[in-house]
């Protein structure tokens, strides 16, 4: 599903921030990618989405090759990925359905379709009644599941979070992933951000730690490593 | 704010093309009833033979320049001169009976296609052999035909400088709208909005903005033509012999309606499009 292959990114002359990475996703898979700040996390994901372009190395997705992916399919690629971040990006100025169907109007979906695609989406995260409501009107924990509602409305192969649970409490913290786990029981291969540690101990889920720019660690069923 | 001053801005532009276009248009259609009736008249050399007056005749016709040409025998003249002058006193002409006082008046009127081209008509008529004299009366009409050339010039320049100013105005404000949906641009970019489905919305904006512009003054021009025209027919009673002239609002309006829509959404668009280029890298 996603392949690194000799991955580096270096922003200026020095240390990389991505530096020759190898790695590989199969489909299905529910990833934990840890390490400190400026470890390459979030370059990843930003390589990941193709908002940033490898130094060198080539990176695979979903049978695409990045590298040489030309700016107008851009697009539809993304189209198969979906993202969320720390700061959960809601549109304030529109409620809880609206962020959702944006997406969809943005990829141009049929309104017939967004009607009907919507509220299941918002029932599966669990905010079916408050589809009215305005982002400031919502906790930071229902906030980032509307992100997450967003991110999987055009049903993504591959789900990427970066920090997810960056700004919320434990319980919601806690919440987010397990709806990212349940998500990524019903096929869509996950990549979750986190500086988390005792999320990422209780889940048991592969582990990939980076450490300045580099994998240290990948286990299968791993622990959170502190390097 | 941005919105406002690019609307007025386009709806000054529109305005003054719509004016100026009317002028110009007024003064064109005024020059060209008087083109009709202005002509070159060309008299011959005593004791002319009336083959040397049909082929004068014939080399006049063959310049391209000239739409008519019109004989008038000294017969012909003399009756004309009859009816303009002694139509109340028919008595006074019987003197002349036999004796046709204008003789050597045979002539041609000669009808060119428009007032510029009658000084070289001329020119060349009174090179022809045989011909004596060549009478133009057309300085009334040159005068105005170089004024509304002028006007057109003037009128091309502002309206330049205004569709430039317009152009710029509009940019700014669709750069302004893209710098505060800047947060929501980078959302439908990760989302996998394609390109023109981020631009739309901008282009569209200037296009509106084009459109309003143009509108408003259009509108303006429609109901205040007649009233306008009215006003100038009543202050300068020159122009009222001239009226029938004077194209009616609807004909102005046929020119001035299409180009003005056009000419604001065509602001609108290339200045949406510009800033699009520009700012909205995806």
């Amino acid at each position: 599903m996603i392949d690194l292959d000799c991955v580096t990114k270096s922003y200026t002359k020095g240390q990389p921030a991505v530096n020759e990475i190898t790695m590989h996703v199969d489909k299905g898979e529910f990833v934990f990618i840890v390490g400190d700040s400026g470890s390459g996390k979030s370059t990843l994901i930003r390589m990941l989405l193709k908002e940033l372009e490898p130094t060198s190395g080539t990176i695979t997705v979903n049978g695409s090759v990045l590298n040489t992916m030309k700016h107008k399919a851009i697009p539809k690629y993304r189209r198969g990925i979906g993202v969320v971040f720390q700061d959960f990006r809601l549109l304030e100025d529109r409620n809880v359905y609206e962020n959702v169907a944006f997406a969809q109007r943005a990829v141009g979906t049929p309104v017939r379709m967004i009607r009907r695609r919507v509220p299941e989406v918002l029932r599966q995260v669990g905010l079916a009644e408050k589809y009215k409501s305005l982002p400031s009107q919502l906790s930071g924990g229902e906030q980032q599941r509307v992100a997450i509602a967003r991110a999987i409305v055009n049903r993504p192969a591959i789900l990427l979070a970066d920090e997810p649970t960056g700004n919320l409490d434990p319980t919601n913290s806690y919440e987010v992933i397990k709806l990212l786990d349940e998500i990524n029981a019903r096929g869509t291969t996950v990549l979750v951000v986190t500086h988390n540690r005792e999320l990422v101990n209780q889940f048991k889920k592969r582990v990939v730690t980076m450490n300045r720019g580099m994998v240290a660690h990948d286990a299968e069923v791993g622990e959170y490593l502190e390097y | 704010m941005f919105s406002l001053a690019s609307i007025a801005t386009m709806v000054a532009c529109i305005f003054l093309f719509g004016a100026f276009f009317a002028v110009i248009f007024n003064v064109r259609s005024l020059v060209t009833s008087i083109e009709e009736e202005v002509g070159i008249t060309v008299l011959f050399d005593e004791g002319i033979s009336e083959e040397r007056i049909k082929e004068i005749g014939e080399e006049i016709s063959r310049r391209e320049e000239v739409t008519e040409l019109k004989y008038t025998s000294p017969e012909e003249a003399w009756e004309n001169f009859q009816k303009d002058y002694f139509k109340d006193n028919p008595e006074y002409a019987e003197g002349f009976a036999d004796d046709n006082p204008l003789a050597q008046s045979a002539s041609y009127t000669v009808k060119v296609r428009s007032i510029e081209e009658q000084n070289a008509v001329a020119e060349f008529i009174r090179s022809l052999d045989g011909v004596r004299e060549v009478n133009q009366s057309d300085q009334a009409v040159k005068t105005l035909v170089s004024f509304n050339n002028l006007l057109t010039y003037v009128s091309a320049a502002i309206i330049l400088v205004l569709l430039i100013i317009s152009v710029f105005l509009i940019s700014n404000t669709v750069s302004v709208g893209i710098s505060v949906r800047r947060e929501e641009i980078g959302i439908m970019k990760l989302i996998g909005a394609t390109d023109s489905f981020v631009r739309a919305p901008f282009i569209v904006e200037g296009i509106l903005l084009g459109a309003v512009g143009a509108a408003i003054p259009l509108v303006i021009l429609y109901f205040s033509y007649d009233w306008i025209m009215s006003k100038l027919l009543g202050r300068f009673g020159v122009l009222r012999s001239m009226a029938d002239a004077l194209p009616p609002m609807m004909q102005v309006f046929r020119y001035v309606m299409p180009v003005g829509l056009i000419l604001g959404i065509g602001i609108g668009l290339t200045g949406s499009i510009i800033t699009v280029r520009k700012h909205l890298d995806v």
